[in-house]
């Protein structure tokens, strides 16, 4: 299975940006950065201020992604998916959700806050700003897999499910009940994968087994796609 | 391609374990959407859901693995080879109820990679495995990825598992977007006003044809195809013009490679919301053009079990595929006009031929399934 690297955007703790306008990438422990509406989009996009942290985390990593890709632009709805994995989801969410709950049992439960506790709904929300129509979706699977949703979109593709795929991880810092989890890498980093163009960053593969590689080089996480990608623009 | 056989299927609903009690409890016409009595309801309007039997859950323990485990109890062998889809929306989020009210909980098992642990566990599976969260469509999309796992020979085997709980997190939720009904839901009624919540499971297992035939598995049903799309309209409510689950199933239509005529049936989402259902009956006639074809919900039944609703309704098509009949949808007296004479409150014969599965939840995803006989 292979595919072509159209694109690459990302938030991290050292900051947000895409391949093509590299911004500060340093995946890995500190807090993230607050996403306002202008540092993503340049129009009043009214919807964005009822988004959750995470869904704002997610939604401005593919953005970035979509960018840099020059596929952001569109005028008719396209069969693009999304895949994008994550470990803690919308916990942060679900736990701001609840604690509206308590006090006056569920008379004060914020609806809206509500319809983000579900993770897959900023996929919705991306589908909504871009116009993609294609199959999108949350995975999560056992610790120590972070390429699950890069080798899941290889698989769209081959299968012939999708044209392109928008792959990608997006995890917000662990809430202090989640304490095991915290130090995990908190951030969202996605890729544009597409069956096949002349344009992009390089060919991505699977090595027959879980592997997944880049230009033939092997990767174990996402920085290393950031990092070699970013090498091969300069 | 290879083809994909569904070759077990074991459910728990709230009429219990087993495609039987369900299957009689709709035949019945007998709802299973009652009182809550789990957690305090007073604060909340309406105050019914379909809940499973379950015993309290110890403190800080989620009732996830009860309920997991009464599925898998009534799943037959698992080959330690089968890949491993699950498909929960919310997983053991009960816990978040105790552990945000200052009781001791181990916030981790509400993660999905717990569920996995559980049930790679239970069966020595190899494979790690991985969660499908993609709302109400969940674990019809499990299948879809399940199915076009083993048609491109990438498995012979895999297991999907999906559930999920009622609980206070979900029931205030639904109650505060006003989305619940008043009385035990009324999918395609014209008096419908919302959905009822459900809780339960759906455990499938998937082979290709070879494989079954090797293992000496019996085919309770074939996949034949599968769809899954996106409305990119509005992340909470359908699109009214039904453009998502028209392109899904579209898409499944496709990859069965057989035309509209094909289907004689369908089992719809049907949560008895007004536009949930208005969407799917403009989706279907954009399909199926003037044809009535018998069309079954089963969330007046058993309420709307969110990410385990697709895997339940999958395998309740391989029951209906077997006797050739549909079963009635209860709490619909009265069709809507658009629902005339395709949704029936009594058992409905069904013709030869193929049936169709859908599904649609929040974010805008749509997901479809056809599916075909077994060997009997």
């Amino acid at each position: 299975m292979t595919a072509v690297l159209l694109g690459l955007g990302w938030v991290t703790p050292g900051g947000m940006g895409a391949a093509r306008n590299a911004g500060g990438f340093a995946l890995g422990g500190g807090e993230l950065p607050e996403i306002e509406r202008r540092d993503i989009f340049n129009d009043a996009y009214q919807r964005f201020g009822r988004l959750d942290r995470f869904s704002r985390l997610g939604l401005a990593a593919i953005t970035f992604a979509l960018r840099d890709a020059r596929l952001e632009e569109w005028q008719e709805k396209r069969a693009i998916g999304i895949i994008a994995s994550t470990r803690l989801g919308c916990l942060v969410t679900d736990i701001d959700y609840f604690d509206g709950v308590i006090p006056e049992q569920g008379r004060l439960a914020s609806p809206n806050l509500f319809a983000y506790t579900l993770p897959n709904c900023f996929l919705g929300e991306a589908a909504i700003r871009f116009g993609l129509t294609g199959s999108n979706f949350i995975v999560s699977g056992r610790a120590g897999d972070p390429l699950l949703s890069l080798r899941l979109g290889l698989e769209s593709l081959a299968w012939g499910e999708e044209e392109i795929v928008v792959v990608g991880c997006c995890d917000l810092d662990a809430p202090p009940a989640l304490a095991d989890f915290a130090g995990e890498d908190p951030g969202a980093v996605f890729a544009v994968l597409a069956r096949s163009s002349a344009d992009g960053y390089g060919t991505i593969s699977t090595d027959g087994a879980d592997g997944v590689r880049f230009n033939d080089i092997p990767l174990e996480g996402w920085s290393e796609l950031v990092w070699t990608a970013l090498s091969s623009c300069s | 391609m290879k083809s994909v056989c569904i070759v077990d299927a074991h459910v728990v609903t709230a009429y219990g374990g087993g495609l039987d009690p369900l299957w009689d409890g709709l035949v019945s016409g007998r709802s299973a959407i009652a009182p809550v009595t789990r957690f305090r309801v007073d604060g909340y309007n309406p105050k019914i859901a379909a809940c499973v039997d379950l015993a309290p859950a110890p403190p800080g323990e989620s009732l996830l693995p009860q309920l997991l485990e009464r599925l898998l109890s009534g799943l037959g062998p698992v080959p330690p080879d089968s890949r491993l889809l699950t498909a929960t929306t919310k997983a053991g989020i009960d816990l978040i109820e105790g552990e945000r009210r200052g009781l001791p909980a181990d916030l981790g098992a509400i993660l999905p990679d717990q569920l996995l642990a559980w049930v790679r566990g239970r069966y020595g599976l190899r494979d790690g495995g991985y969660n499908v969260n993609a709302a109400c469509a969940s674990s019809t999309l499990a299948l879809a990825r399940g199915a076009s796992l083993i048609a491109s020979g990438a498995a012979d085997a895999v297991l999907v598992c999906s559930l999920d709980l009622v609980s206070e997190f979900v029931f205030s939720g639904f109650a505060a977007l006003q989305a619940l009904s008043s009385e035990p839901s009324r999918p395609f009624d014209r008096r419908r006003n919302g959905l009822s919540l459900g809780e339960g499971g759906a455990a499938l297992l998937l082979m290709s044809e070879e494989r079954a035939r090797r293992d000496g598995r019996q085919s309770l049903a074939t996949l034949l195809g599968w769809g899954v799309a996106n409305d990119a309209n509005h992340v909470t409510a359908p699109a009214r013009d039904g453009c998502g689950l028209i392109q899904a199933v579209r898409q499944a239509l496709g990859r069965a490679a057989v035309p509209p005529a094909a289907v004689v049936g369908i089992s719809a989402h049907g949560t008895g919301t007004v536009y949930n259902d208005l969407m799917e009956l403009t989706a279907f006639a954009a399909v199926f053009g003037e044809r009535k074809l018998p069309l079954h919900s089963v969330k007046g039944a058993i309420g709307h079990t969110l990410g385990a609703a697709g895997g339940i309704e999958a395998a309740l098509v391989t029951r209906m595929l077997a006797q050739g009949v549909m079963p009635p949808t209860v709490g619909c007296d009265e069709p809507e006009a658009g629902a005339d004479g395709q949704v029936s409150a009594t058992v409905t014969s069904l013709p030869g031929g193929l049936l169709l599965s859908t599904n649609s939840g929040f974010g805008g995803i749509n997901a479809a399934l056809v599916l075909g006989k077994g060997e009997r």
